[in-house]
Order: C-alpha cells, then sequence, then structure tokens
C-alpha cells in the first residue's frame, strides 16, 4: 500500500511535466557536408547484390528496390519488385512518401553504381534513412547473380558456397520478373548465409 | 546524445560488456522479486499474485518516463532508439503461443533460465520445451514463412496512430498503471489462495 503511494506520488507529477512540456524534436535533419563525406568514405550505404539476391528470394518484405534508371530501361529489364523513380524524378513530391520513411529498407539500382549513389547522397543529405545502394547496380548483378563464375575446384569451401548461393539465386530469379520460390529453397544446399542487414539501430534482444 | 552505441561513442564490446552488466542486474532483479517461482508467474494468470504486472509496468513507466526526460534536456535522440518492427500477425500469434506457455509452464523464457540458475527442474524441462520449439520454428520455416512476414507496419507507435504526444500518453499509461496495481492487489485478496503466502520464501 505504502509503495504505491510513494509510486504514485512520484511518478505521477513526473508524468504531467513529461505530459505538459512540447516534445523535444531537435534532431540534426539535414546533414552537414561533413558528416556527409564521413558517410561516403566508410560507405556503409552500399549492399551486396548477394545481400540483396537473399532478401529478394526470402521475399523480404522490409525490402524495396527502387530503379533510379530511366522509364525505357525500367521497361526492359528491372530487378523483382522493384519500383521506378528515374534520377530525375528523385525529389519529386510524389515520391517524398517513399523515399523518406522509416519503414522499409530502399535500395537503390542503376545500371553501375554512380546514379544509384547520387540519388542515395541527395536523399541522405536531406537527412532521410533507410536508403541503401546496390553495390554495382545491375550490371554486377547480372555477372554476380545471374551468371556467376564457377570457382577452381580448389577454392575454399566459403567461395564454393557462395558459388551455390548464387547459383541458386540466379535460377530463383531467372532474369524474369517472377521469383519461383520451390528453386529457391532446393538450391543452395543448406549453405546460405544469414541474411545480414544494415541496421544502424542495434537490435535489442528484450523481453523477460 | 545518445544512443551511445548508434552515434559510436562506445564500441561494439563495450556495449556487448554493459549488456552483460545490465542482463545481470536484470537476472538479479528478476530472482530477487521472485520470479524464479513458478507458482508466482502463473498467479498472474489465476489472479492470486500479481507481481508480475506490478513490476513489469513500474519498470515500463520509469523506463518511459526515464527517456522522455533524458530526451527533453537533449541527452538521447529519440529518433535513433531501435524499436522492433511490428509484423502484425506473427506477433499476435506470438503473443498467443508465449502466453499460454507461461501459464502451462510457470515460466517465460527469462524467468526459466533464472530459476534453472537456483537448480529447479522444471525449469530446465522448459528451457528443453523451448529448445524444442526453436528447432520446430526453424526446421519447419518455409511453412510459416508467409505467416511470419505478413503485415508488414513498419514500427509505428500507438502516440503517433492517436495523435497524441509522447508525453501525454505515457502519462495515460501511468495512470493506467496505477489503476491496474490497485486492480492487482484487489485481485490478489480475492483471489487468495490457501497454500500460498504472498511474498513467501
Amino acid at each position: 500500500m505504502k509503495a504505491r503511494l510513494i509510486l504514485a506520488t512520484t511518478l505521477i507529477p513526473l508524468g504531467l511535466i513529461i505530459a505538459a512540456v512540447p516534445e523535444n524534436t531537435t534532431k540534426p535533419y539535414k546533414l552537414t557536408a561533413d558528416q556527409l563525406l564521413e558517410e561516403v568514405k566508410s560507405g556503409t550505404q552500399f549492399l551486396q547484390p548477394d545481400e540483396v539476391a537473399e532478401m529478394v528470394i526470402s521475399k523480404d518484405p522490409t525490402l524495396q528496390l527502387i530503379d533510379v534508371r530511366a522509364a525505357d530501361e525500367f521497361e526492359k529489364f528491372s530487378l523483382p519488385g522493384a519500383i521506378n523513380i528515374p534520377l530525375v524524378d528523385i525529389l519529386s513530391p510524389e515520391w517524398e512518401e517513399t523515399i523518406n520513411q522509416d519503414v522499409k529498407m530502399n535500395v537503390f539500382y542503376s545500371n553501375g553504381t554512380n546514379d544509384a549513389n547520387q540519388a542515395w547522397m541527395i536523399t541522405r543529405q536531406l537527412g532521410y534513412q533507410n536508403n541503401y545502394v546496390l553495390q554495382g547496380g545491375v550490371n554486377y548483378w547480372a555477372e554476380t547473380i545471374m551468371n556467376p563464375e564457377v570457382p577452381p575446384t580448389t577454392s575454399p569451401n566459403e567461395e564454393m558456397a557462395k558459388y551455390d548461393l548464387r547459383k541458386g539465386a540466379g535460377m530463383a530469379l531467372g532474369g524474369a520478373a517472377e521469383t519461383t520460390q520451390p528453386v529457391a529453397t532446393a538450391a543452395g544446399g543448406g549453405a546460405k548465409p544469414p541474411i545480414q542487414k544494415k541496421e544502424k539501430k542495434k537490435k535489442v534482444a528484450g523481453g523477460c | 546524445m545518445g544512443p551511445l552505441i548508434v552515434n559510436e561513442i562506445i564500441s561494439e564490446n563495450t556495449n556487448l560488456f554493459l549488456a552483460f552488466i545490465i542482463g545481470i542486474g536484470f537476472g538479479f532483479v528478476l530472482e530477487s522479486n521472485g520470479f524464479s517461482s513458478s507458482r508466482r508467474l502463473a498467479g498472474m494468470f489465476y489472479g492470486y499474485d500479481t507481481t508480475v504486472l506490478k513490476v513489469f509496468f513500474t519498470a515500463a513507466i520509469v523506463g518511459a518516463i526515464g527517456l522522455l526526460f533524458l530526451s527533453l534536456f537533449n541527452w538521447i535522440d529519440l529518433s535513433s532508439i531501435y524499436i522492433n518492427p511490428t509484423y502484425l500477425w506473427s506477433t499476435l500469434g506470438g503473443g498467443v503461443i508465449m502466453g499460454a506457455g507461461f501459464i502451462m509452464g510457470g515460466y517465460c523464457p527469462g524467468t526459466s533460465f533464472c530459476a534453472a540458475s537456483i537448480g529447479k527442474i522444471d525449469a530446465l524441462a522448459f528451457i528443453g520445451g523451448m529448445f524444442i520449439g526453436i528447432l520446430i520454428f526453424t526446421e519447419g520455416y518455409p511453412l510459416w514463412e508467409g505467416f511470419y512476414n505478413a503485415k508488414f507496419m513498419g514500427s509505428p507507435v500507438i502516440s503517433d496512430m492517436i495523435g497524441a504526444s509522447r508525453g501525454f500518453l505515457t502519462f495515460l499509461v501511468i495512470l493506467a498503471a496505477l489503476g491496474m496495481f490497485w486492480v492487482g492487489e484487489w485481485a490478489e485478496k480475492k483471489f487468495a489462495r490457501e497454500d500460498y503466502k504472498l511474498n513467501q520464501k
């Protein structure tokens, strides 16, 4: 009984104070040039094709691929589930909700790395989060995922596992926009590395 | 300005070390509150012992107020705090499974380790069951993959959904918690058991 009184007399006034004061919304919204340079140097925005392929195959709902190439290129070939936001339209208000959000993991891609990286820099400078770049773009994707090179038989196990994964991914994604699930699960021979999501925010294992 | 690890004020290893210390503290608080007694935990469901509710709600509201005050003083950036993303259906499903296990086994994952560490056999059985569950989940993953990933909602927070400030919502939660403590202590009297004494050693 007494403990509850002490608790109530402490927490209720504190709660009242916190309810009454305006929320602290001062946060660095835009990055300074120095901060942006730091991020560019560390290259944390890049995702390897293997990581992205894993997410595509496992139908990870948090992944949103964004094709920043022109619409006609997008029509010809696109990665599964991608949406098209040409680089020139990146600031259009139509797409703001897609790019500035805290729900999904946006992955920009272009033919190479350049255009996608430019898209990332623009959005990053605006302070947007959760945007990433597919390393090497479509070209490197085709090279590694669609037509992986067979490593020499003397390669270490990791190399072979990587090749198996890529072969499986390539088969599953099949160049077409549709993924075929059975192939995805059959291939890889249990050698699939866990999906490595790049998360700025650290996950804490909680609960009692 | 915190959080420490996100802003690289402390290293990953220091973070792990702090987690270790906090983990020991957590275990200590669980044990000193008698959470290694399955009767106490199951009492939450039957109403004869609501310590679980009181301890965890106290922790939650103290933590909430603490975070909001730290944010008010600019010592922590709340937007950098990791919020578990919500996958609605698997959250609900997991809640039901966890709740059922809680009532039947008299432990939740953390307290089962707490109880095992003081040598309780039933806790060891509970932990065994937990590993069987993990095995079934991982080996049968393709079966429930769709359910597991369904209705992804990002990391919504209730205060945004109802359009209230975080502070106001916290205040409401404090009032609700104190109300529940009152109801809980009423229930402890109402559903008291002859063979169970509150805070028994």
